[in-house]
């Protein structure tokens, strides 16, 4: 029996082994001329196989968590406690997340630049282990902890060029949208307790209706954000500043995931709301459609791919609000599989290309093997069968026209487009052209990329009834079955996109697609979204900020400051009056003294001189030093101290 | 026990006060060893302690002292008191072992800490509301002259005495409020568990709510809360790090702390009427300091922003724990456990973060984040730290500021559900700003000026260590420290009763 802790904690401690193993000035890529020189093949080795093993035995640990169903919390206090279950679908998630893992890590250990390196691939594995956390939350605060750590993971990752401005700024844009998102889970979690007094997932069957729609609502802001959804998907782009490899795991089976993932996880649960189901499902279908333009529009690889996976989530969101968690599931594996792929393979062109710039690649001819691989991840995204991507789809086309007619045809147009971006990615970028490639893959990241490509092929065993059975048996509901139109309609829309990219080839309009330049600015914008999201609110923000410091400086300060003014006029005052007052008696005793002295002096002109005028002399001296006592700030105690003391008698004195 | 962790720093700051002359080394050596003691003795205590349930206070030492006024010496702990005191002689010891500009008086200096630390005890311990009012001047009094003397900037002593002055205004309001509480007791006495168990002025009435008016005045001021939180950031700027550290993660934990051990506490059925009012206060203060910190171009005068912002949090909790008629005891409990952890969490994290600004003080004798830039390249343990420090700070999960701000947003949202919604833009708005600040200060390009940044002084590397160890453990493994607190919390929501 292995327990569920072992899931987050192993990659978690792997993160810590990886940079305790390379050099401080490795690990952090820091250090003027350290960076420059490059990690040693043989350092890289190992780091790599340090990475990939902490993500095998993570995969080997949860295929074991899967296969007990391990449940295990950790207490807190009487009242919270972090509980983990593997059940449901969160015993896919648990070897998927890994598995996603094992490959990227590969490619990463290899590809990436290694100035560096350790600390992206400690945070790699980082992000697992706190994927691994959220997949098995059982309840909302570690559901809550999940998804705040992968945003965090996220930062440090998508920032991973830490010099590079941009990088940063991005990085911060994409925690900030998402950390909002997560505020959603805050009140979710604040709705549950306060009407139920528990966190745990399975309370919420007995919620009143009330706090019910709440917890919904909340819930419906956090998945939305983190799976990059309308009106938060310009985020994803930013996210793109990162390196290719945080791309793959940060779409496919990590960070955008965890939205898909909770509202298949609990949608159920907010049925009696009545409105969440055709939310969830209208926002996706929104996204999906509004994604898909974007997506085959935008000419720069790594964006249409970020945008693809918002308009694919959306088809996600509009199954789970179809009420079909299952199809919803199935896409969301699939999806992971051929994304991870698509990202690895544009982390290749991009390095062969030199650019990310879609009208500059054309690589088929240099990198055949690629071209192959890529193209399954590409036949997948647009939904041809037999791949498991478009069984899955139609899994979702079932579901949506099972609904209503409406979302059904909806979901039709969103596979056209998705056909679209697909052949027109896979063209443009690997398409036949005299492109040589700079720089070429070597064994490790294309064993990376058939390892995803099988598992691309082999979901379309699902066409299979064994399939199909035995799908519906681990995530415990059968697949939804829609209107005989759907399956034939569905495919002639993706038939209809490919043959649409066909003819813009043929015409050489496919960077395009006939509509330079409004087209390509539109998509770069997220279709007018991002700079209304993004520097609208940010903006807002900043000079609110700025109006409320410089009053709280001039107006706030203001008023305190006239107080003491006030208040020092009144210690000057009573002050000078105290003075004049010890001045007089303490020069009137010297005075004495000295007149003392004056008539001792007479009296006796030596014995007692002196010690008459020492005594002067001490009094004059305690004059001044009282003097010099009154004009430092102990006087300014004393007036306040002797004001209170009044106010307090009185105050006293009227209430008793 | 309690008695040998307060008055030993007093003996240590005599000492040093009599040699003044001494080598700053000797002088930093013996501060050092005076400071271990009352954290070892806090760590006794804590062994010692029985958490259970019940308001009772515990290792209670009494001597009387003015017997005709009820007035007596009197220190012990609870759950509430016992995390603030430890928290109090960890951040002393960790700050007096931070280097700093010594002026040339080092024996002076490491003297005032210890007085500080001997007041600021004393006022988490003292068990007699007159005790607590002697030390609790007596803290404005070592401050002062830390933040006069080993301030840096033409504007230290100004700062100084704005403090000063603010704070005494404060503390007179709340003398006052004390006396008639005081003169409200049958019989007479400043014993605090026998003030609680009497619960003067518990008809209410206008003397009720002077009183609660006074007292929230001068522990307002304290805490700060808006709009009377404008001496902060001045005195933040202008002080030493090590007294920053501690004027945010001690003194000001002792405005939050009057509000739940006397307000609270003693006058329970006025507390409850003034809930809201407090409440909004609170949130005012949360969405506010986030706001101002945001736009703030001077490293420290962000950080003591967002102190006013994180005292916001621990007095909405607290207001919520207060607010009887809504919400059910067990959401309130959680609000007031997460209102004291939050003050512990807050003196950690700040401590840590002012630390560090000191650190880049040190080096590079300007605190304008625009000045600065890339560290990261030649500061990589600062950069680590200050990423730790500023990610607890904006309430992120497995680290300590996220146990405190969980418990309290939940629940509050069961008491005011809408102010905790409000509230909640204030970590949104945090995060954007202690982003921005990690990346203005160690990302992008290293200015060519601090292209020979000195590394960390061992003294720096374990201070900050330390707090970040606590930061992270009271994150990942909050058990402990919520086993100590809960139940006093639970006595507290039982002490004001039901609707």
């Amino acid at each position: 029996m292995i327990s569920a802790w072992a899931l987050p904690l192993i990659p978690t401690l792997g993160a810590a082994v990886i940079i305790g193993s390379a050099s401080r000035s490795a690990a952090m890529g820091v250090g003027g001329q350290a960076a420059a020189e490059p990690l040693e093949a043989a350092a890289r080795r190992r780091l790599g196989r340090i990475a990939v093993g902490v993500a095998l035995v993570t995969l080997l640990a949860g295929i074991g968590v899967a296969a007990t169903q391990a449940a295990t919390s950790f207490r807190w206090s009487d009242r919270l406690s972090l509980e983990l279950a593997s059940d449901g679908f969160a015993r896919v998630m648990v070897i998927l997340v890994p598995l996603i893992g094992v490959c990227v890590l590969a490619y990463a250990s290899a590809e990436e630049e290694a100035a560096g390196l350790p600390r992206l691939l400690a945070l790699l594995c980082a992000f697992l282990g706190a994927m691994e956390l959220l997949v098995l939350a059982n309840d909302f605060l570690t559901l809550l902890i999940g998804f705040e750590l992968v945003g965090a993971c996220s930062w440090a990752l998508i920032g991973h060029h830490w010099r590079d401005r941009l990088g940063h700024r991005a990085a911060n844009h994409a925690f900030l949208v998402t950390r909002f998102g997560d505020l959603g889970l805050f009140i979710a979690a604040g709705a549950a307790f306060s009407a139920g007094e528990s966190l745990s997932f399975s309370a919420l069957e007995s919620l009143p209706p009330d706090a019910l729609n709440v917890v919904a609502g909340g819930v419906l802001l956090a998945a939305a954000a983190k799976s990059a959804q309308l009106p938060f998907s310009p985020w994803l782009f930013s996210a793109m500043r990162g390196p290719t490899p945080v791309s793959a795991l940060l779409h496919s089976a990590t960070m955008v995931a965890a939205g898909a993932y909770v509202l298949i996880r609990l949608a159920p649960a907010f049925e009696p709301t009545g409105w969440f189901g055709p939310t969830v499902a209208g926002i996706g279908l929104a996204t999906a459609i509004a994604g898909g333009v974007v997506a085959a529009l935008h000419t720069e690889i790594k964006k249409v791919l970020a945008a693809s996976t918002s308009a694919q989530y959306g088809l996600m969101f509009v199954a789970v609000g179809a009420g079909s968690a299952a199809a919803s599931s199935l896409h969301l594996v699939a999806h992971a599989a051929f994304k991870a792929l698509l990202f690895l393979g544009a982390g290749i062109a991009i390095h062969a290309a030199g650019t990310g710039d879609l009208r500059r690649m054309r690589l088929g001819s240099s990198l055949r093997e690629v071209r192959v691989l890529f193209a399954i991840g590409a036949l997948a995204l647009a939904a041809v069968p037999p791949l498991g991507g478009s069984f899955t789809k139609e899994a979702v086309v079932d579901a949506a026209s099972a609904r209503s007619l409406g979302l059904g045809l909806g979901v039709l147009i969103a596979g056209l487009l998705s056909a679209l971006y697909a052949g027109r990615v896979q063209l443009l970028a690997f398409g036949r052209g005299e492109a040589v490639a700079r720089r070429r893959p070597g064994l490790g990241p294309l064993v990376s990329l058939g390892i995803l490509a099988l598992v691309s092929i082999a979901l379309g065993g699902l066409w299979l009834p064994i399939g199909e059975e035995l799908a519906g048996k681990v995530l415990g509901s059968a697949l939804p079955h829609g209107p005989g139109w759907a399956v034939p309609a569905s495919l002639a829309s993706v038939a209809t996109g490919l043959g649409l990219v066909w003819w813009l080839g043929a015409r050489g309009a496919l960077v395009t697609i006939g509509l330079r330049p409004w087209g390509e600015r539109a998509a770069d914008a997220w279709l007018g979204l991002g700079p209304a999201t993004g520097r609208g609110i940010a903006d807002l923000i900043e000079r609110l900020s700025n109006a409320l410091a410089v009053l709280d400086d001039r107006a706030v300060d203001a008023g305190i400051r006239a107080a003491v003014r006030t208040g020092s006029a009144i210690s000057r005052l009573s002050s000078t009056v105290v003075e004049i007052r010890i001045d007089a008696v303490v020069r009137g005793i010297a005075r004495c003294a000295t007149a003392l002295a004056y008539g001792s002096r007479m009296a006796d002109d030596r014995g007692l001189d002196a010690a008459a005028e020492g005594v002067a002399r001490g009094v004059g001296a305690g004059g001044r030093r009282a003097r010099q006592l009154q004009s430092g700030f102990v006087h300014h105690y004393y007036v306040l101290l002797s004001a209170g003391f009044a106010v307090a008698v009185l105050v006293l004195l009227w209430l008793r | 026990m309690l008695t040998a962790s307060i008055f030993i720093p007093l003996g240590g700051a005599g000492l040093l006060w009599l040699r003044r002359d001494m080598e700053p080394r000797l002088a930093r050596l013996i501060a050092l060893g005076v400071s271990m003691v009352p954290l070892i003795l806090m760590a006794a205590a804590w062994i010692r302690f029985q958490p259970g349930p019940g308001l009772h206070f515990q290792l209670i030492e009494s001597v009387p002292w003015i017997p005709t006024l009820g007035v007596s010496y009197r220190v012990g702990v609870d759950g509430l008191s016992l995390p603030l005191a430890a928290l109090t002689a960890l951040l002393f010891t960790v700050s007096i072992a931070y280097p700093v500009d010594l002026k040339g008086r080092a024996a002076e200096y490491f003297g005032f800490f210890l007085f500080l630390e001997f007041a600021s005890l004393g006022v988490f311990l003292a068990l007699d509301l007159f005790l607590f009012y002697v030390f609790w001047d007596l803290t404005l009094v070592g401050m002062y002259f830390l933040i006069g003397v080993w301030g840096h900037g033409e504007e230290a002593r100004r700062a100084a005495l704005k403090f000063f002055l603010y704070t005494l205004a404060g503390s007179l309001v709340m003398l006052l409020a004390i006396l008639g509480l005081y003169l409200a007791t049958e019989p007479r006495t400043f014993d605090m568990a026998e003030i609680i168990r009497q619960r003067p002025l518990a008809g209410g009435g206008l003397r009720a709510s002077l009183v609660f008016l006074g007292l929230a005045i001068g522990f307002g001021i304290k805490t700060p809360l808006v709009p009377v939180h404008t001496w902060l950031p001045p005195a933040h700027v202008d002080a030493p790090a090590p007294a920053s550290a501690i004027l945010a993660g001690v003194l000001l934990k002792m405005g939050t702390y009057g509000f739940v051990r006397i307000s609270l506490s003693m006058m329970p059925e006025t507390f409850r009427r003034y809930a809201l009012p407090l409440a909004i206060f609170a949130v005012v203060s949360i969405v506010y300091g986030a706001l101002v910190a945001l736009a703030q171009p001077n490293l420290k005068r962000r950080i003591a922003y967002t102190s006013v912002n994180h005292m916001g949090y621990t007095i909405l909790g607290i207001a919520a724990a207060g607010a009887v008629v809504l919400g059910s005891e067990t959401a309130r409990a959680l609000a007031m456990t997460g209102a004291i952890v939050e003050m512990v969490a807050h003196g950690v994290i700040t401590g840590a973060l002012f630390l560090i600004s000191g650190s880049i003080w040190q080096r590079a004798k300007t605190y304008e984040i625009d000045e600065l830039g890339g560290l990261a390249g030649r500061a990589p343990w600062l950069t680590a730290a200050a990423s730790v420090a500023a990610f607890a700070s904006l309430g992120l999960p497995g680290l300590a500021g996220f146990v405190a701000e969980f418990q309290i947003f939940v629940g509050t949202f069961a008491v005011y559900p809408v102010l905790a919604g409000i509230a909640l833009l204030g970590i949104i708005i945090t995060a954007a700003l202690f982003l921005l600040m990690l990346q203005r200060l160690f990302l992008g390009d290293l200015p060519e000026r601090w292209a020979d940044w000195p590394r960390l002084e061992r003294s720096e590397r374990w201070g900050l260590a330390v707090l970040i160890l606590f930061i992270i453990l009271i994150g990942v493994v909050p058990a402990p420290l919520l086993a100590v607190i809960q139940p006093t919390a639970d006595a507290l929501i039982e002490l004001l009763g039901t609707p």
